[in-house]
């Protein structure tokens, strides 16, 4: 339990209204991604996890630590919430560094992590400015480097690319992945899915405050036996190996694409497609590429919450 | 279907008259003002007084029964004095829900930058002062002076139209004296309520401007042994105001004439603080 | 560890102090502190004003003058009798008023007005037609009955509203702000103990509380003592408990910041509309002398009444419930009041503690 954010049958309530439900979960090390629609409780998830509301039951434990001791928690974890607001009067720098005080730090610690959160999130030119005056992504990126600050083992992330541009963005990415690599714990709510599914090692799939899967994508997408899987072949003469896919009864559906240089089929058993896909492509039939085509989290998505329009 | 599929084509009906686009802030706020309990438990006590007159105008009127009950029929007297009463009654019941009402007029507008939202449309910021003013001043005269005019109807109804025609400087001084109340109460909630982005700071403000406004005024003129501290005293600017409509003799310090100048320059200043406020833009440096 | 949560006490206290010391939204504290302090620069400038005049008029009459003499004018004497008694005026006014004597008749009635002074009162006479029809001898500034005056200030309006709507509005928004600015979540994400939070922002209110008032206090009093003579003053300060009331005065401004910020605190956790708290501890600390022995005790002026070095005597005519509410009938002694008072205080920031153990971050609900 030491090296895991768990949750032990996690239910909140505000009211009567349901935050989240039943919830089980066993974190690993790495970058784990949230997604579900608005209102699914991802947030109120993280501010379980964070300690900023408390469970109506269940337990809540990471590495160890009970959310409800703060002073030990927030030793280790960093939370970039969403809320837009700061306290008033403050610069990036001072915001940063008072921040660093309070976490009991002496003054020239706090200055020197302070400075180096600044450089990381490249807000250099920009500290000296009151961040009432910043522009909603230098508010992201001053917000992450408050939970970054102090180097914590446990990164939690409330929509941490909204409002970055796409430099920042990959940039911020890059700053995921290798504190994932050091073991870290990076917990990230999106509703960016094409990059979720870059960067995560595992999901949790969230709707109406219940958990509906979590893993690794391709796990994940294993397990939904409703929807057959999707499988894109870029291969010469397609109609033929087409005709040789519904003579072998591998596939439930097949379509040619549209142009005419592959085709797309669906299949409930892709483990013996894949197997009897080389004698399938015998007689001269080249095969470019055979790729999943719903082997990512927008379909896992689509496919267990429903047909909400998301970004792509 | 995205938009650009769809044939997008602007609103061609009618629309509603520009003078009268006010009353939708109105009809709003007045709704979110009864989704309150405490809010509307405290309209709903604004009437037990005038209730209490009700009764007692109908029991100056039945002597007979005054006499079988052994009380003396000149006990209630409905004069200048009962509306007078009533009036200040009223008028410390419109100041509390001013405290309730008034703080949420513009202050969560401030707060929440709904103010650009509104001013991007064909719609001023005196409209948008009048709509919002509009919530305290209808409110406020539903326990002020309406049911002044009401009582004042019965009695006249029962007393017979040589007491009506002898007493209709009292209506107009119940509706004037209600008026210039509700105004002042109105101004000052709403420029507090401009002036500070939390509602409950703006609430306290009120409560503040009254109670200490009254405390520093009396320091005033224990200190410096002037009467020139009333004015500092909205409640007794008020009251000399009040005690000059409805003609009754009093020791004020402060002459009508003083006090009518003090309130209209404390509907100057607020005015003021409004116009300064109430903008599309804000600022931050 | 200890260390820890003292630096960590340091930074929450110097965050707040900045918003409450050195912030534009904290400059109503200041003109809440200063509004008495410039009154009572008035008033030196006027009792500065009165003593000039006395003087003057003492000083250009045909005799000096003891009280004694001025009190020797009477109503119904003559010019010429008032002259013999207490020489020429320093300074006359004259003019006339018509008046009617008849149906069609009138005739002009000649008034004037004698200017007398000691040096400490002023007598004016005012003669119709060479008699005296008014006389009044006006006290100038007692600084032993100002000093009631000034008791009276501090007691009515400076404790029981400068002091509390100052407390108001640093206290009640140390937590309820913070909910208000969506800012208390980056509290709560510190790894700092809620209870240190606590102890850490109220510290930083009661600190700049008691500096606003006390400095206030301290001015006043200055400004109070500055337009008397330097015997006069150092006879009140040093002869007649001056400097002790002065002392009294300044802790018991800084024990109303502990009571009242203590209050307020909780009421800031507990309640996300002040008007209701405030309105109820403002009519609680009103109807305090009407409640019974031990709800008294939940009070903060029950104790700062008891400490106030000055009784305010009621003034004649008052009617007695009034007068009840001016008037300390069973005053405490100062070491019971003092710690009653912290004691209260502490209840109540240990009721804080465990309220800000439970907070929860839930910005949509206010």
């Amino acid at each position: 339990m030491k090296d895991r954010i768990v949750f032990e049958n996690v239910s909140k309530f505000y009211d009567e209204i349901l935050g989240v439900n039943h919830l089980n979960l066993s974190i690993p090390p790495g970058i784990t991604s949230l997604v579900g629609p608005n209102g699914s409780g991802k947030t109120t998830l993280m501010n379980l996890m964070t300690g900023l509301v408390k469970p109506s039951r269940g337990q809540i434990y990471v590495l160890g630590c009970r959310t409800d001791d703060p002073e030990n928690l927030f030793k280790m974890v960093g939370y970039s919430t969403q809320f837009d607001a700061f306290p008033k009067g403050l610069t990036g720098f001072q915001f940063l560094y008072s921040y660093l005080q309070l976490s009991g730090r002496d003054s020239h610690t706090a200055e020197q992590l302070a400075w180096r959160a600044i450089e990381r999130v490249n807000l250099r030119n920009d500290a000296g400015r009151n961040i009432a005056g910043y522009s909603k992504g230098m508010r992201q990126r001053i917000r992450l480097a408050q939970a970054l600050a102090h180097d914590p083992k446990v990164l939690v992330l409330d929509e941490p690319l909204n409002g970055l541009d796409p430099l920042a963005r990959s940039e911020s990415i890059a700053l995921f992945r290798a504190a994932a690599e050091l073991g870290c714990y990076v917990i990230i709510s999106s509703h960016i899915l094409h990059e979720v599914d870059v960067i995560s090692d595992q999901v949790i799939l969230l709707s109406n405050g219940y958990v509906v899967a979590e893993g690794q994508i391709q796990t994940v997408r294993s397990e939904i036996q409703e929807h057959p899987t999707q499988i894109l072949i870029r291969c010469t003469r397609p109609r033929e190996l087409a005709a040789k896919v519904i003579e072998s009864e591998l596939a439930s559906e097949i379509a040619i694409h549209n142009d005419g240089r592959g085709l797309l089929l669906k299949t409930r058993n892709s483990d013996n497609f894949y197997l009897a896909l080389n004698e399938l492509a015998l007689n001269g039939i080249e095969i470019e590429s055979v790729t999943p085509a719903d082997d990512d989290v927008f379909s896992v998505y689509e496919y267990l919450i429903g047909n909400e329009e998301v970004v792509r | 279907m995205a938009i650009y599929r769809r044939s997008y084509k602007p609103y061609t009906g009618a629309l509603t008259a520009t003078w009268s686009r006010w009353l939708v802030l109105f009809r709003y706020a007045r709704r979110n003002l009864f989704r309150s309990k405490v809010q509307t438990v405290l309209f709903t006590i604004c009437f037990f007084y005038p209730l209490l007159c009700l009764g007692g105008i109908y029991l100056a009127h039945n002597l007979s029964f005054l006499a079988q009950i052994g009380v003396s029929g000149n006990l209630i007297s409905i004069d200048n004095r009962f509306f007078f009463r009533l009036l200040a009654v009223q008028g410390v019941l419109a100041f509390l829900l001013t405290a309730f009402i008034g703080p949420g007029l513009i202050s969560p507008d401030l707060a929440n930058g709904a103010l650009p939202l509104y001013f991007c449309r064909p719609f001023s910021r005196a409209e948008y002062i009048v709509g919002k003013s509009s919530v305290l001043a209808i409110t406020l005269s539903q326990i002020t002076w309406i049911p002044g005019l009401v009582l004042f109807a019965i009695q006249a109804g029962f007393a017979g139209p040589r007491w009506a025609w002898d007493n209709l400087w009292i209506a107009g001084s119940l509706i004037l004296g209600s008026l210039i109340w509700i105004a002042i109460l109105s101004l000052l909630a709403m420029a507090l309520s401009a002036w500070v982005k939390w509602r409950i700071v703006a609430g306290a403000l009120l409560l503040a401007v009254m109670f200490f406004g009254a405390g520093f005024g009396q320091a005033i003129n224990a200190v410096l042994r002037i009467e020139s501290g009333y004015f500092f005293n909205l409640g007794y600017l008020m009251a000399a105001v009040w005690t000059d409509l409805f003609r009754i003799e009093s020791e004020q310090s402060l002459s009508a004439g003083d006090a009518w100048i003090a309130l209209l320059v404390y509907c100057v200043i607020c005015l003021g603080l409004l116009v300064r406020k109430v903008r599309a833009y804000e600022v931050v440096r | 560890m200890k260390s820890v949560w003292w630096r960590q006490l340091k930074a929450v206290m110097r965050l707040e102090l900045k918003k409450t010391f050195f912030a534009r939204r904290g400059l109503w504290i200041y003109l809440v502190a200063l509004l008495p302090v410039l009154l009572f620069m008035a008033y030196a400038t006027a009792v500065s004003r009165v003593q000039g005049r006395m003087a003057d008029v003492a000083r250009h009459g045909q005799k000096p003058l003891t009280y004694q003499d001025l009190l020797a004018v009477k109503q119904g004497m003559t010019n010429e009798e008032v002259i013999a008694s207490v020489g020429k005026p320093a300074s006359t006014v004259r003019w006339k008023v018509a008046r009617t004597t008849g149906a069609d008749a009138s005739e002009d009635g000649v008034h004037e007005r004698y200017n007398y002074s000691d040096g400490q009162q002023e007598l004016y006479v005012e003669f119709v037609d060479g008699r005296a029809e008014t006389v009044i001898v006006r006290d100038g500034n007692n600084l032993q009955r100002d000093s009631v005056m000034f008791a009276g200030v501090f007691q009515f309006f400076f404790l029981r509203l400068a002091i509390f709507f100052g407390c108001l509005g640093v206290f009640m928004n140390l937590f309820r702000g913070e909910i208000l600015d969506r800012s208390l979540h980056f509290y709560f994400l510190a790894p700092i103990r809620r209870e240190v939070l606590m102890a850490g922002k109220f510290l930083a209110g009661l600190i700049a509380t008691s500096t606003i008032f006390v400095a206030s206090e301290v001015l006043q009093t200055t400004a109070f003592l500055w337009a008397f003579h330097p015997n006069v003053r150092n006879l009140y300060l040093y002869h007649n408990h001056g400097l002790e009331h002065a002392a009294a005065y300044v802790g018991i401004t800084v024990l109303a910041c502990i009571g009242y910020g203590a209050f307020f605190l909780i009421a800031g956790m507990f309640f996300r509309n002040p008007i209701v708290p405030t309105a109820v501890i403002l009519i609680w600390e009103g109807i305090n002398p009407f409640l019974p022995a031990v709800l008294k005790q939940v009070s903060v002026i029950y104790y700062l009444k008891s400490l106030c070095p000055v009784d305010v005597p009621v003034p004649p005519g008052m009617p007695p419930l009034l007068a009840l509410l001016i008037s300390n009938p069973e005053p405490i002694s100062e070491p019971v009041a003092v710690f009653g008072l912290l004691t209260v205080a502490l209840v109540a920031l240990y009721v804080s503690s465990l309220q800000v153990r439970r907070m929860e971050i839930n910005y949509t609900t206010e």
